[in-house]
């Protein structure tokens, strides 16, 4: 079978060792939580750390915790263990849909929240074994030089495919990210930057040590679409997350996140001014898919071409719509 | 290094290489070759085996990442020697054409059964969502999972 | 019948030229099987008659056959008991890789393995020249080797092998064997390996990339096709798809100090391996033990020898120690044998009445960079479409190419799935245009038992007709054919498939299949046989046998098989073979000691043979039953003092079947199995995507012997087919800016996406028992006829629900949204409603209805 890459072993036996590991070390460590993805990657040689950093012993970064101000989550929680959570689906039922949509249920019993969140962004180019990519010539991402999916580009366009994320995006969420000398706070919104090798805030030495969703959040209207070729273990090669908040006198505020198109979710702007007292109907939801559609520019990054996921960016979006209006 | 894991209840140590997934170190450092590699990868659930009480893919777990927990394998299933309901329902349906996805099969709905001894076909196949079989459609196999469930509840 | 037409010369039987003959029969270390080639015809091994033929029961009724039994070797699959390839170790194995071609196609320059032979832990590494002798699964044309020596024609294609301590330090050690290459412009299409012969593939070849061309004809085509009253023209691609056998190739060599060779290998054919292994390493044949372990799945995928084999053998030789080869889920998908990706056109006429007319095909075949079963692909993929439909002329013109992509094989339903598909579409077009029920335009065409087809094959049971009614009534078809809202529908589509060939692969008179089988005076049967079970449960189907005969219980029977050293030839699992060939062995070894029980045990009563019954551990006379009575062990003990040991042989010969023509034997089967599908399907026009709710399978199997496995063989066939129709593509990418042609598009169980339990119909499994004369029992196939009819069913259901028309595969979300948009589907949609609902079956259309206008569409397009 294909192996792993030979590698030191660090198991912490709590966080403050792992950031002090991390603080000298950090661009030599692989962080290990689930493993779901990152052992695939190794076993593809997409990374050659010298060690491995598990985090499996953390168990302060295990939590699910509720209160008035606010829902917090450790990013050790697995993805089973947040679909499951009654107060999660209860108060957040697209987190929770998000959740239980992701791979199989092997899968969500390993993987875990933070896991989901830092998951490395996916290319058909650069998700394959040594070889396969050796006889490609390789790529930007990983031991290349060129892209493949954009011949002239210079920047890495592999997809984030995330579940959690766009979700976590439209409940106006935010991350602790620690390292070892203090913390900082970061809305989701934020953490991810268009850059496929590394699509995200963090510097070496840094973990996200804990997710916020606001109390604000509670109630509202929100679904979570994926677009996927099997009902299960596949990627999304398109997801959709919406989030409403709508009163008598309609909507009041919405956020629409479309993503597995390009290396960070998409937030589709202006959004306020074509939502502000509308219904949440499907009036509401073509207008949305129309704006998306104008925005989002899928490329040829994972399986199903770029015309055909740009062309769903329409109809996943007016069926979040409908979903979060409960519109059957 | 040395590997001390938890496996059918019992503690097994064995000496493995960092870089050895519980996959390996079951098959080939354990004589546990009852649990398959199919995959390689995480994809198809040949390799499933119950940690802690849940499903998990062996083949992308480090194993070393595996110390202090509850493994149980499908040699762990049987009792002295006598089949599993599941396993016997299996057997009965014809769920297990060639076998080799069968072990991991097993796993996923004995972990499914501990949790829920009466689910819907519904939940059974989506239980075993993460096990590909290639012989058998999934049909015998579903049938299985409810057999035993029913034979379980018909048990005093 | 029209003289048949070919563009080569005779001899019959496609016998090889002087010029290629089969290189097995000349080497001396090959296994030299004369096997009584020239035997006269008359003397060829007819199967042993019985007076009550071989469909009946031994007694009145049969006890065990029929049953709803375990599987002999359910209980140690179950509780992960059973030895499969990768399952073994021995004392001092090494692990083994292969060092595989990054070029679609390139000349190998240089290999430098003195790094990696400089790692401690490393063994041994072999190259092309160690292993230059090539092979083939048809012996006239054996175009491969073992590795590259002097050009790699795929990506993946093997060049070098190491052996090293372990698995680990093997693939470490690949890195550091450095090959230079000399990259040559590869072929990745059809039309670039007709276009650019000067690309050479495989020279091997006869000619450019012209891997095998058959033309056949019989009757009058073109006149039958102008006596239409429509004729409806059609080009289909049939996409490429693997088998993806969840166990991945293994083998294990172990080459001991005496210089014998014993191999464990996941394999279909271990007698095939036996006789490539002597060939290929110099190894006398009868110095060489193959063993098939528990076999992980096949699918046709393991249905020859591999690189893995001769390497682990090799290496073996080289170190003295046992190797291991494990391939790796990528390397699965480039040792390959799948569907071969084929372009189909064809045109086909029916009279007013429904009856089928003239049929001809033109058919191109993607083959990959070498010829595998190829020739009888070939063959095939015309010669296999006569039944279950009376056509009164046919044409097939089929050519195979060579191209820089793995090489394509034998996947269930071998060569004949893919013209079955465009012509059950083909059919369902037919009854659209002259406004009959696509059922009943079957049922019209239905061929019936104990005839010919127009090519010359011999049919004789035949339950086609009740897998139509049995379908039509399970799917409630008459409510739903043509009445489902828009979104929804229903296709049906049959099918007839062989069990087994009288086409062996090698030329020879033995037999295709033997049994030995040994009693003990314990009370126990063993059978020993070479046929390969490889999940399809024939082990059991032997045990179930021996169980009716003598009256045993399935327990008390322990089955020793495909074990080169212990068990006779059987030719394998392939071609649907093993029930037909090897039942019929087995019931006649068995049928030699139950004649020697039997008549001991009338002897001693004073009744007649005939008056024995042994059933459920006890033999006793039907006369007087309460008396006459003792246990089985007893009986065999009381046979054994009046005759000696006890022990017998059965084979099984099938007879000389097939048309009077080049290629009139490939084909021709000594019974067929035949299949008729419903699918019912949900669409949603938004997005393309199509969910199968539903699939009736009805089948043909002759007699079932066990209804759990057939019943096994009909859902896990439906299923493969589905998928193939739904999801699966073995597909390359195209050459681009950065890189070279001939990547697989993702060689993973992730990417190439086989569906899950979530994404599988509801399967209905309807067995049909006609019963065969020849059949054990009156047993025929079930393994591969019933996946045939999935992919047709479900394009015509997606045609019922959505008025677009599914000629390509797979029928993915992209494909059907883009099909949608092509045209008017909702226009199309209602005018197929209006056919059926409005017009009466037998006067549409009045003049030129289908063979001006619509009916033509599509003709000679290609």
């Amino acid at each position: 079978m294909l192996t792993l890459p030979a590698f030191e072993w660090l198991r912490p036996a709590n966080l403050d060792d792992a950031l002090a590991h991390l603080a000298n070390h950090a661009a030599e460590s692989l962080v290990v939580a689930g493993g779901t993805d990152a052992v695939p990657n190794l076993k593809h040689r997409l990374h050659e750390p010298r060690w491995i950093v598990h985090l499996g012993r953390l168990d302060e970064l295990r939590f699910v915790r509720e209160s008035e101000g606010a829902l917090s989550i450790g990013p050790l929680v697995t993805l089973s263990a947040i679909a499951r959570h009654e107060g999660i689906r209860r108060d957040f039922p697209s987190l929770a849909r998000a959740a239980s949509l992701v791979a199989s249920p092997q899968i969500r019993n390993m993987g875990t929240l933070g896991g989901n969140l830092c998951l490395d962004t996916r290319c058909t180019y650069y998700n394959q074994t040594y070889f396969w990519r050796d006889a490609l010539g390789f790529c930007l991402k990983k031991d290349g030089v060129r892209c493949h999916v954009v011949p002239q580009g210079r920047r890495c366009v592999a997809a984030h495919s995330s579940d959690v994320s766009p979700v976590l995006i439209s409940l106006d969420a935010s991350v602790d990210i620690s390292n070892a000398r203090g913390s900082r706070t970061v809305p989701v919104d934020e953490f991810f930057v268009g850059d496929g090798v590394h699509n995200n805030v963090l510097v070496p030495g840094e973990l996200v040590t804990r997710v916020t969703i606001p109390a604000a959040s509670r109630g509202l209207r929100a679904a979570y679409q994926k677009l996927r070729p099997r009902a299960a273990i596949d990627f999304p090669m398109l997801s959709v997350a919406f989030a409403a908040r709508v009163s008598d006198g309609g909507c009041e505020h919405a956020r629409l996140v479309v993503s597995a198109l390009g290396a960070k979710p998409r937030r589709i702007g202006g959004l306020d001014a074509l939502v502000k007292g509308r219904p949440l109907d499907d009036a509401l939801g073509e207008a949305l898919a129309e704006a998306a559609y104008r925005q989002c520019r899928p490329l040829t990054n994972v399986a199903y071409d770029d015309a055909y996921r740009h062309e769903m960016v329409p109809v996943f979006v007016r069926r979040a719509v409908r979903e979060a209006g409960g519109i059957a | 290094m040395l590997c001390r894991l938890r496996v059918n209840g019992e503690t097994r140590d064995c000496a493995v290489v960092p870089h050895t997934t519980l996959l390996e170190a079951l098959r080939y450092a354990l004589g546990l070759t009852g649990s398959k590699q199919g995959c390689d990868k995480g994809d198809c659930g040949a390799c499933t085996v119950v940690i802690d009480g849940e499903s998990a893919l062996s083949c992308i777990s480090i194993a070393l990442a595996c110390e202090g927990r509850d493994i149980v394998t499908i040699e762990g299933l049987a009792r002295n020697g006598i089949p599993h309901p599941l396993q016997d329902a299996l057997d009965v349906t014809g769920g297990a054409q060639c076998g080799f996805c069968t072990p991991g099969i097993l796993m996923s709905a004995w972990a499914l059964l501990e949790r829920n001894p009466r689910p819907s076909r519904d939940e059974i196949a989506l239980a075993l969502s993460g096990n590909l079989c290639r012989c058998t459609g999934y049909t015998k196999i579903i049938d299985a999972v409810e057999l035993a469930a029913s034979q379980s509840a018909e048990r005093p | 019948m029209k003289a048949p037409r070919n563009n080569e010369p005779p001899p019959k039987g496609d016998a090889p030229r002087k010029r290629d003959a089969p290189q097995a029969e000349s080497t001396a270390t090959g296994m030299k099987v004369p096997g009584g080639r020239d035997m006269p015809r008359e003397d060829r091994l007819k199967p042993p008659q019985w007076p009550g033929g071989r469909a009946q029961p031994p007694g009145a009724s049969f006890h065990v056959i029929g049953r709803r039994n375990r599987k002999i070797e359910g209980l140690a699959k179950v509780t992960g008991r059973a030895i499969y390839a990768d399952d073994i170790a021995l004392p001092r194995m090494l692990h083994a890789k292969l060092k595989r071609s990054i070029h679609a196609h390139a000349r190998i320059v240089r290999i430098d393995a003195r790094e990696a032979l400089a790692m401690p832990g490393v063994h041994a590494v072999i190259t092309g020249r160690d292993l230059p002798e090539y092979f083939g699964i048809i012996p006239w044309t054996q175009d491969e080797q073992a590795l590259c020596e002097t050009k790699a024609r795929y990506v993946g294609d093997a060049i070098a092998a190491v052996a090293a301590d372990s698995e680990w330090l093997a693939e470490e050690a690949l890195k550091r064997i450095h090959v230079e290459y000399e990259p040559l412009p590869a072929i990745t299409c059809i039309d670039e390996a007709l276009e650019h012969p000067e690309w050479r593939v495989n020279e091997k070849s006869s000619e450019g990339n012209l891997s095998k061309h058959v033309h056949l004809e019989f009757g009058d085509v073109d006149g039958e096709l102008a006596g239409s009253d429509a004729v409806v023209g059609g080009d289909y691609w049939y996409e490429g798809s693997t088998h993806a056998p969840i166990e991945p190739h293994c083998c294990v060599a172990d080459f001991d100090a005496t210089g014998f060779l014993t191999l464990y290998s996941s394999t279909q054919v271990a007698h095939y391996l036996h006789r490539d292994l002597a060939k290929v390493l110099g190894v006398k044949a009868q110095r060489i033990r193959v063993i098939q372990p528990v076999v992980g799945g096949a699918f046709g995928g393991k249905s020859e020898p591999f690189s893995l084999e001769f390497c682990a053998a090799k290496l073996s030789m080289q170190t003295g120690r046992p190797v291991k080869i494990l391939y790796t889920r990528e390397e699965v998908f480039y040792a390959h044998r799948g569907r071969h990706p084929m372009r189909l056109c064809y045109r086909t006429g029916i009279r007013r009445d429904g009856t089928l007319t003239g049929v001809d095909a033109r058919i191109a075949i993607d083959g990959g960079a070498y010829s595998s079963f190829g020739l009888v692909t070939t063959y095939y993929s015309g010669q296999l479409l006569t039944a279950p439909y009376r056509m009164s002329a046919y044409r097939f013109d089929s050519t195979r190419v060579f191209t820089n992509k793995p090489c394509c094989g034998p996947k269930r339903g071998h060569g004949s799935v893919q013209p079955r598909f465009a012509f059950e579409c083909q059919i369902d077009k037919l009854a659209e245009v002259i406004g009959m029920d696509p059922i009943e335009v079957r049922r019209r065409n239905s061929i019936g038992e104990h005839t010919r087809t127009v090519n010359g094959m011999r049919i004789t049971s035949n339950g086609f007709a009740e897998c139509l009614d049995e379908v039509e009534r399970a799917s409630d078809w008459k409510r739903k054919f043509r009445r489902l809202p828009y979104g929804r529908g229903v296709g049906v589509a049959g099918s007839m498939y062989i069990s087994g060939t009288n086409y062996c692969i090698y030329p020879n008179e033995m037999p295709q299949s033997g049994v030995q089988l040994k009693l003990d005076r314990s009370g126990r049967a063993t059978v020993f046989c070479g046929a390969s079970d490889i999940g399809q449960g024939v082990d059991s189907v032997l045990a179930m046998i021996v169980a009716e005969e003598l009256g045993l219980d399935l327990g008390d029977i322990r089955v020793v098989a495909a074990d080169t050293d212990l068990t006779p030839v059987d030719l394998g699992s392939y071609s649907s073979r093993e029930t037909f060939m090897v039942g019929n062995a087995c019931l006649d070894a068995a049928r030699k000691l139950r004649e020697q029980v039997a008549g001991t045990l009338a002897a001693r009563w004073g009744c007649a043979a005939s008056e024995i019954t042994l059933a459920g551990g006890v033999a006793c006379s039907v006369r007087d039953p309460e008396r006459e009575c003792m246990s089985v062990r007893e009986a065999f003990q009381a046979t054994e003092a009046r005759h000696g040991t006890l022990g017998s042989v059965g084979w099984y010969q099938s007879p000389k079947l097939g048309g009077d023509y080049r290629g009139g034997t490939i084909g021709a089967s000594p019974a067929y199995s035949f299949t008729a599908h419903v699918a019912e399907v949900e669409c949603d026009p938004e997005t393309g995507f199509v969910r199968v709710s539903n699939i009736w399978v009805a089948h043909d199997c002759g007699r079932a012997l066990s209804p759990v496995a057939v019943e096994g063989q009909m859902e896990g066939s439906a299923y493969m087919g589905f998928a193939e129709a739904m999801f699966e593509q073995h597909v390359f990418k195209p050459a681009a800016v950065h890189h070279g042609p001939g990547l697989h598009d993702g060689p993973s169980l992730l990417d190439y996406r086989i569906p899950t339990s979530l994404d599988t119909p509801d399967l209905v499994s309807l067995i049909v028992e006609s019963v065969d004369p020849e059949g054990p029992y009156g047993a025929k196939e079930a393994g591969e006829g019933p996946l045939h009819p999935s992919v047709p069913a479900i394009a015509n259901a997606i045609h019922d629900a959505l008025g677009i028309r599914c000629d390509r595969l797979p029928f993915h979300p992209p494909r059907v949204l883009s099909l949608l948009r092509a045209g008017d589907a909702r226009a199309a949609w209602e005018k197929a409603r209006g056919r059926v609902a409005t017009a009466p079956v037998a006067g549409v259309g009045g003049s030129g209805a289908g063979r001006s206008g619509a009916g033509r569409s599509g003709a000679g397009a290609c």
